[in-house]
């Protein structure tokens, strides 16, 4: 027989048990639907969130790090005032290393990054407070690309300017009408840094003559406000890491310290004076007695009156946290990654993310085709029964055919097509409800969307091509082994016995 | 061109064995009609299933142009039984669901005939047997004696050199019954197709050429 005529003789049959056929073509339906499904959402889910992570560049970009295996230029760095050592070790980040990167083939566009120092945000006229986690970038740098949910974008010359993340927003109710923050002030909050103070804003005060702990204590619970106005609210929804951004150049500001010291060159000089003074006392001392009156005596250097405001740049003395780099093409950045490395930092890329997100993802698509595929093992034993029972059925007819010239291997393939016929009929049936369902629950997403807050739906119902081949493969699949026992048992029929069967 | 040489068939029946077929010989010639007659439980339709390659006996030998088809593969003896072999039964055992032109064209279908060349000669059958108008009604919209002519036509379809009807007649009034035995008769005649009928009906076993008596399996 030829293939044709296998499908036509599987229809002919179907057509003599019209419920039998629908019901068991529904039970593999069914299967293959909450196969779908799950499979579908998790492809979904999974390309929504690569997507977004794609339309902020993520993919493009690269970070650079310190490698705390590399060799420090410059060990004096090491030192105990920061708190956070592994920032000390490796090489530094500074505007060598920015130009650096930036020269590297295929490399776009650079900025610096720097975790801001300040450890709370609010809203002025708020009392709740955030953790501040705001970042500092170089806003004419073309490396992000953040989208907006109100407001404007930084530019180079903002100073006190601030783009605030949705939880910001969100914190203060802002959900439904971020464009109302916009103008509005924040307010980034800082331990006292007992007696430095950034470089924006008032000067510290000048130690009293005498300074003693109690007072340095003061300076320290005194703590630092400084006022950010609001130019932009972030839209973060995706990868809700409710950061705020400001340009680097304040951040250089607010990250440089200021404080009252004794100078120590002025000291000196001080001192060295004050010796050449005794010196010319003691010679023109009377009597020797008089002369030795010269020897020490406090020089009245050390005082208050020999302070002096100093200033720190920390990014002159640490250098960045860390450097973006943007790549022009998605396929280079492993290997801009490896020129970067090769210089002596750590290198960071979305390809690591996304590495291990597809791993959760397997993970999760696997149980859920467990789950799925436990429907089609209940489906397939439904196949079985339906084919045992046209093998009866049908055993005169399995005899006709033999005594009309129907090799054994025939009569196997005609009940293993009908089988697998069914299978394939189960698993188009279930792609179509499937596929008009996601159509439905994407019209609902659409209208009742916004309540769903985070969640990128827009794939969902999104069905690959390679799923819905996978599908159909394997519903007929299932068919097709489902399918086996009773079309052996049908071909190992003697025909002699099944004509005469009643 | 049939030749039996010493076939012999076993059943096995509550640890008893009963001979279907004890050491039988037999040669059928080309163009042959021949009655096989005896009571029930004789061997009859045995016989006649060895004949067409339906069954194999459990002992002797079966040559069909001097060939032994109790040797050949399953492939073989279906082929064999496909293109030189047409059974009539006496329940019909037409496929409910098919029109009498489908089910003329089942054994063209597993010869794996063109489909035009399949209509062409299902068609030509059922004209031959008398059922060209009826040819697309389904089985249970047609009278006995139609329905064993479309048996009739399917055991034509390959131009097969053999026809084997187990009591052709005995679901069949006898006038319809008789229509049936003239049809057959006029096949063995015209286009010299060798006929073996197994039959109860003293009237048809007169009309064939040679009658073969069987007993407890043994030709008397």
């Amino acid at each position: 027989m030829r293939f044709f005529d296998y499908i036509w003789t599987a229809l002919k049959n179907f057509s003599r048990q019209k419920v039998r056929t629908f019901l068991t073509v529904m039970a593999i339906t069914v299967g293959s639907l909450s196969l779908i499904l799950m499979m579908s959402i998790i492809v979904g889910l999974r390309q929504s969130i690569i997507d977004a992570f794609k339309s902020m560049g993520a993919f493009n970009l690269v970070t650079v790090t310190r490698d705390p295996n590399a060799t420090n230029d410059n060990p004096q760095l090491i030192t105990a005032s920061n708190n956070d050592p592994s920032q000390e070790e490796g090489r530094k980040i500074d505007d060598t290393t920015l130009a650096a990167v930036k020269k590297i083939p295929n490399v776009v566009d650079v900025t610096p990054i720097v975790s801001v120092w300040a450890k709370t945000i609010r809203l002025e006229g708020q009392d709740k407070k955030m953790w501040s986690n705001t970042m500092a970038y170089k806003p004419e740098s073309n490396v992000f690309n953040l989208s907006l949910l109100a407001g404007r974008n930084l530019n180079s010359s903002d100073m006190d300017k601030i783009v605030v993340g949705t939880q910001f927003a969100q914190t203060y109710g802002y959900t439904g009408n971020p464009q109302e923050l916009v103008g509005k002030k924040a307010i980034l909050s800082y331990d006292g840094g007992g007696g430095s103070v950034p470089d924006w804003g008032p000067l510290p005060q000048k130690p009293p003559e005498n300074a003693d702990k109690d007072w340095w204590d003061s300076q320290q619970k005194k703590g630092i406000n400084i006022e950010a106005e609001i130019v932009g609210v972030v839209d973060d929804r995706t990868t809700d890491n409710g950061q705020s951004y400001i340009n680097i150049a304040w951040a250089r500001r607010l990250m440089t310290n200021v404080y009252w010291k004794n100078d120590d060159e002025a000291r000196k000089q001080c001192e060295i004076n004050f010796q050449q003074e005794q010196e010319i006392l003691k010679q023109q001392a009377a009597s020797k007695q008089d002369a030795e009156k010269f020897d020490g005596g406090n020089s009245g250097c050390d005082s208050q009156a020999s302070m002096k405001i100093f200033k720190e740049d920390n990014f002159t003395k640490n250098g960045y946290g860390s450097i973006i780099a943007k790549v022009n093409d998605e396929k280079n950045v492993e290997a801009t990654g490896e020129a970067i490395s090769k210089m002596g930092y750590g290198v960071t890329t979305a390809k690591n993310m996304i590495d291990q997100m597809n791993k959760i993802f397997t993970g999760i698509s696997l149980l859920l085709g467990v789950i799925g595929g436990i429907s089609l093992f209940v489906a397939a034993i439904g196949i079985i029964n339906t084919m045992v029972m046209a093998t009866f059925e049908r055993i005169r007819e399995i005899g006709v055919l033999r005594a009309c010239g129907a090799t054994r291997v025939t009569i196997r393939r005609i009940f293993m097509y009908e089988a697998a016929f069914l299978g394939f009929c189960g698993g188009v049936l279930g792609l179509i409800i499937s596929i008009a369902l996601a159509q439905i629950a994407k019209l609902l997403i659409k209208k009742f969307g916004a309540d769903l807050g985070n969640l990128p739906l827009e794939h969902i119902g999104n069905f690959p091509w390679w799923l819905v081949i996978a599908v159909i493969c394997f519903t007929t699949f299932v068919g097709l082994i489902s399918g086996l026992y009773p079309a052996v048992k049908a071909s190992r029929l003697n025909p002699v016995d099944a004509i005469r069967y009643e | 061109m049939i030749e039996l040489k010493g076939v012999t068939k076993i059943y096995e029946l509550g640890g008893e064995k009963i001979y279907a077929l004890d050491n039988v010989n037999l040669d059928v010639e080309q163009g042959d009609f021949i009655a096989i007659v005896g009571p029930s439980g004789s061997g009859k339709s045995t016989l006649a299933n060895i004949i067409g390659g339906l069954d194999i006996p459990d002992a002797g030998q079966v040559l069909v142009d001097g060939k032994n088809i109790t040797e050949i593969s399953d492939e073989d003896l279906s082929a064999f039984r496909n293109r030189k072999v047409g059974f009539i039964f006496q329940t019909f055992n037409l496929h409910p669901t098919y029109t009498a032109l489908e089910n003329v064209m089942i054994p063209l279908m597993l010869a794996r005939v063109s489909l035009k060349d399949r209509r062409k000669r299902a068609t030509l059958c059922l004209r031959v047997v008398g059922l060209k108008d009826r040819m697309n009604h389904l089985p249970n919209q047609l009278s006995g004696g139609q329905r064993q002519r479309v048996c009739v036509a399917r055991a034509l379809a390959n131009n097969p050199q053999i026809i084997i009807a187990d009591e052709p007649t005995g679901n069949l009034d006898s006038k319809k019954g008789g229509e049936i035995v003239e049809l057959l008769k006029s096949l063995n005649k015209q286009s010299g197709i060798t006929l073996i009928v197994i039959t109860h009906d003293q009237s048809v076993a007169k009309q064939a050429g040679k009658i073969i008596s069987l007993r407890d399996g043994q030709i008397t």
